[in-house]
Parts: C-alpha cells; structure tokens; sequence
C-alpha cells in the first residue's frame, strides 16, 4: 500500500535551485537508498516527502495520495536521535502515542511492547544521557515505529555511530525490517551500507540535483555478512561509485 | 576514596580562607585600637548578632516575606510574558526593547515613587522585588527558549503536534535549565531588593533596622543586619538549587556515564 512516489519535484532554496527536477519511486514495502554528495538537497528532499516543506512544482504522493504539504503522514527520523533530554527511555518513545491522544499510560503500556525488540528492554527508565550512541538511535527508531508503521524516512540515521556499533546496527536493522516490512526511503553516504539494507539505490547529483542513477541490487534478502563476497558486488558497488565519481 | 578526600578540601579552602581574613580584622581592629563605632571586630558582631537574635529574626521574618512574594509573582510573570512572546513573534519584537529598557531605569530613583503611592506597608517593597527579580528570569526563560534545538521543532511539526503540545513537551523543558541560572540571580538579588526598598520608609523589616542602626552609629547592628541579609541570600540560593535538582533532575551533566 504505502509505496512513495516523487514525481518531478523542484525546488529552490536562498535563490540557489536545489532540487531540479527528482523523480524516484519506493515500492512498496521495500528499503530505497538515496546516496549523493553533500548538500544536495537530500535532507530538503526529504522535508518535502514528510510535508514539512512545500516544492515549487511536482508532487508527492503515498499509497497513491498527494500528500503535498501534509505532515504526519510519515515517520521521519533525523541523524541526531532528538530524544528529549527530559524524559526517560519509555517516555520518549510513547511521545506519537501520547501526541495522537492516547492516555499517558495505555501510551506506556504499548511502547514497552516494543523494547524487546528494539533492544531497550532494562532501560525504560534511563534518562538519554545515561544511554550509548547506539541505543539513542535504536530509541529513536523505535519513536519512528511507534508514529508510523509503515512509511519511514531514515536520514543518515546511523552517520554519528562508530564502524562496530554502526555494523552491529544494521544486522539488527536487517531482522526489524524483516519483521515489519516497512516502506523506507535511506538516505546515506556509506555505499556499503547502502548495498548491505536496500533493495534499489538512487544516485543524486550534486547542485542543482538531479537522479544519476537509479539501481536495482540484486542480492536476495535478508542480507548476510557475507553478501560481500557475491559475485555481482564488486560490479554494483564500482557502478554506484562511478555515478558518485568517487 | 580520593573522589571525597578532594570533595572536603575542596569545601575546606574556601572555609580555613575565609577563617584568616577573620582572624585577620580581629586582629587589626585590636591592634589598631580601631572605635567601635567606626569598624567592630568580627567577635564584637557575633555578640551583638546573639544579643539582638529575636528583634533580627523578627524583622528578617518581614523581609523574607517580602521577597518570597516578589519572588513568585516575578515568577509567575516571567512565565506568563515569556510564553505569549515566544509563541507571537509580533509580541517579541515589541516587548523586547521595552524589557530592556525598563532595566535601565535605577531602581532607587523610582521605589519612592511606589512609597508615595502605596504607603508605607509591604506593597511597595513587594514591587521593588518584582522589578529586580524579574529581568533576569524573564530574559532566560526567554533565552532557553529561544535556544531550543529547531530539529525538535521540526521533528514534533513532522508528528503534527500542536503548538501548546511542542511548547509543553519540547520549548518548555528544555528552557528550564537556562530558567533556572537566571532563577538563581533573582534569588540572591531578591533580600537586596527588599531591603533597598525598606531603607525609603517601612515600618519593619532588616532595611528599617539598618536605617535605625546607621543613624545612631551602632555600626556593629548593621554589619550583624548584612550578616543576616547575606544569610538569607545564601538561603534562598540554596531553595532554589534545591528545586532545580529536583525539578530537572535529568538535567545533572557531571554525573554523566555511558552504558555497552
């Protein structure tokens, strides 16, 4: 149902144009990867799919619905965990349950549901600061769940985590995505981590943005460890690098 | 072990610093031969401070009535003025000069103003309060504020929070531990403000005595009546440090440890 289509978006910022002309499509239930150089609008890109911003033309639509301008449609999750340095782990993840108008504690009652899972169980009542790197992002995107089941749009959400912690992540990301089968646009810069999470990439260019390339990657999920060694990776991975011009 | 060793030097320094300079101006008021109506030794203080206790607390009593009430309604204020500014933009920028503005005006100019409108009772001292505690407060509730993280504001925006929702889950607290530094100026400032505002004319409070003390030269009254003042500063400091840890108790950085 949610699959996301952008279709022609165009937008300028400060007088620079941004976004020249974006077309791109996530199927449905499926992870799409958007990589490109810095600053080319793919945080922009993202604030108009989540209705935060409005583009100067194209649309967007979700599960077949313009969404244009509309907010609380999907879930989005920032680079930085933004967990409110105020409440607790339980509390912070129950914030869209408590938003939408459920009573705090039904609120708590269906967040805690979920810490297994997300690998929070023990620390409902830990306060952010008590917590590490990457526990505030399995936090976050547990917040990112509990808003929306199936639309997410994960912006470099692991761009501040060590390399071990980050691998750990994505392992853990691999089963959760397994699990809920959530439709997700991945913006990243890592191409490795780009291959092992998602079932087709978009290259952006840089300024004014355009899509480069648009790639199917072939390998089966759920991906393994080893997924590396398939035959066809070093092939997708110079293809993707040549369109970075890395 | 050594972590509570370095605690009580710490606390220990200022205290045996503090014990010398005593020591100190006893010392030189005897050796001087200094009259006691020009500067007492600090043992001649202590005596007139044990001597007088029961008028002093009575009249700190009226003071610090004074103060807790300027106090709160400072509080109330900052919060209520702070709020509408921050969420209307228009109001901001036509309040804003005119907060800043309304503290270059000197205190001590206007406080007898409020005596020849408001008498002689607590009202006017309650007033000067008010305008000394408030500034601080309402500029760094209005600073946190301000200073919120736009990412939050976004984030909660992409949630389709209300505006009152964001303010009291996102705006409001992560403004209170600027709140509260400003809340610990006011604090302190709060005794002076009463006290100033008794000097002009009351019937009671440390300020009246003060007065009373100054004019008939017992200067060993007044410095145990700044004794007292300094107290009760230091007091209501402490009340508010209190408050703020267990108001935002997330908030104590320095204990700061990572788990994993």
């Amino acid at each position: 149902m949610p699959e996301i289509v952008v279709k022609g978006v165009q937008i300028t910022l400060a007088g620079l144009l941004t976004l020249r002309e974006i077309n791109l499509v996530a199927a449905d239930r499926s992870v799409t990867g958007i990589l490109g150089p810095s600053g080319c609008g793919k945080s922009t890109l993202f604030n108009i799919i989540s209705g935060l911003m409005k583009p100067d033309k194209g649309s967007v639509f979700i599960g077949g619905g313009d969404v244009m301008g509309k907010t609380g449609l999907v879930s989005y999750m920032h680079q930085k965990d933004l967990l409110l340095p105020s409440l607790n782990v339980l509390d912070n993840v129950s914030i869209p349950l408590v938003l939408r108008g459920m009573p705090r504690k039904a609120a708590r009652t269906e967040a805690a549901r979920h810490l297994q899972t997300f690998g929070l169980q023990g620390f409902e009542s830990y306060y952010p600061w008590q917590l590490s790197g990457g526990m505030k992002q399995r936090a976050a995107m547990l917040r990112t769940y509990l808003f929306s089941s199936d639309t997410w749009l994960l912006d470099e959400p692991f761009a501040s985590l060590d390399a071990i912690t980050k691998r750990k992540m994505h392992t853990w990301l691999t089963g959760v995505l397994e699990q809920f089968r959530p439709t997700v646009l991945f913006i990243t810069h890592d191409v490795d981590e780009a291959l092992y999470l998602c079932d087709k990439v978009y290259v952006l260019s840089e300024c004014p943005t355009v899509v480069k390339l648009e790639m199917s990657i072939p390998f089966s999920r759920p991906r393994q460890n080893r997924t590396i060694l398939d035959q066809a990776y070093g092939a997708v991975r110079d293809a993707v690098m040549d369109a970075l011009s890395i | 072990m050594r972590k509570k060793f370095a605690t009580i030097t710490n606390s220990a320094v200022p205290l045996v610093f503090i014990g010398l300079l005593l020591v100190l101006w006893e010392y030189l008021v005897r050796v001087m031969a200094i009259q006691e109506w020009l500067l007492p030794g600090p043992l001649r203080i202590l005596e007139t401070l044990w001597g007088n206790l029961p008028l002093l607390l009575k009249h700190a009593q009226s003071t610090l009535l004074e103060c807790l009430a300027g106090f709160v309604i400072a509080i109330l204020i900052s919060f209520i003025l702070s709020f509408f500014m921050e969420e209307i933009p228009l109001l901001k920028r036509a309040f804003y000069p005119l907060l800043v503005a309304s503290q270059t005006v000197p205190i001590i100019s206007v406080a007898p103003l409020f005596i020849i409108w408001f008498g002689y009772g607590m009202l006017p001292k309650v007033i000067v309060v008010v305008l000394v505690c408030f500034f601080p407060i309402a500029l760094s509730l209005l600073g946190g504020l301000a200073a919120v993280d736009r990412d939050y504001l976004e984030l909660f925006r992409s949630m389709k929070a209300s505006r009152l929702a964001t303010f009291r889950m996102v705006k409001l607290p992560l403004a209170l531990p600027s709140f509260f530094s400003g809340l610990k100026i006011s604090a302190s400032y709060s005794v002076m403000g009463a006290v100033i505002g008794e000097w002009l004319g009351a019937k009671q409070g440390l300020g009246t005595y003060m007065t009373l003390a100054q004019r008939s030269f017992q200067v060993d009254r007044v410095f145990a009546a700044i004794l007292v003042v300094t107290l009760c500063s230091t007091a209501l400091f402490t009340l508010v440090s209190l408050l703020e840890r267990l108001i935002i108790p997330w908030n104590r950085k320095t204990e700061w440890r990572e788990l994993e």
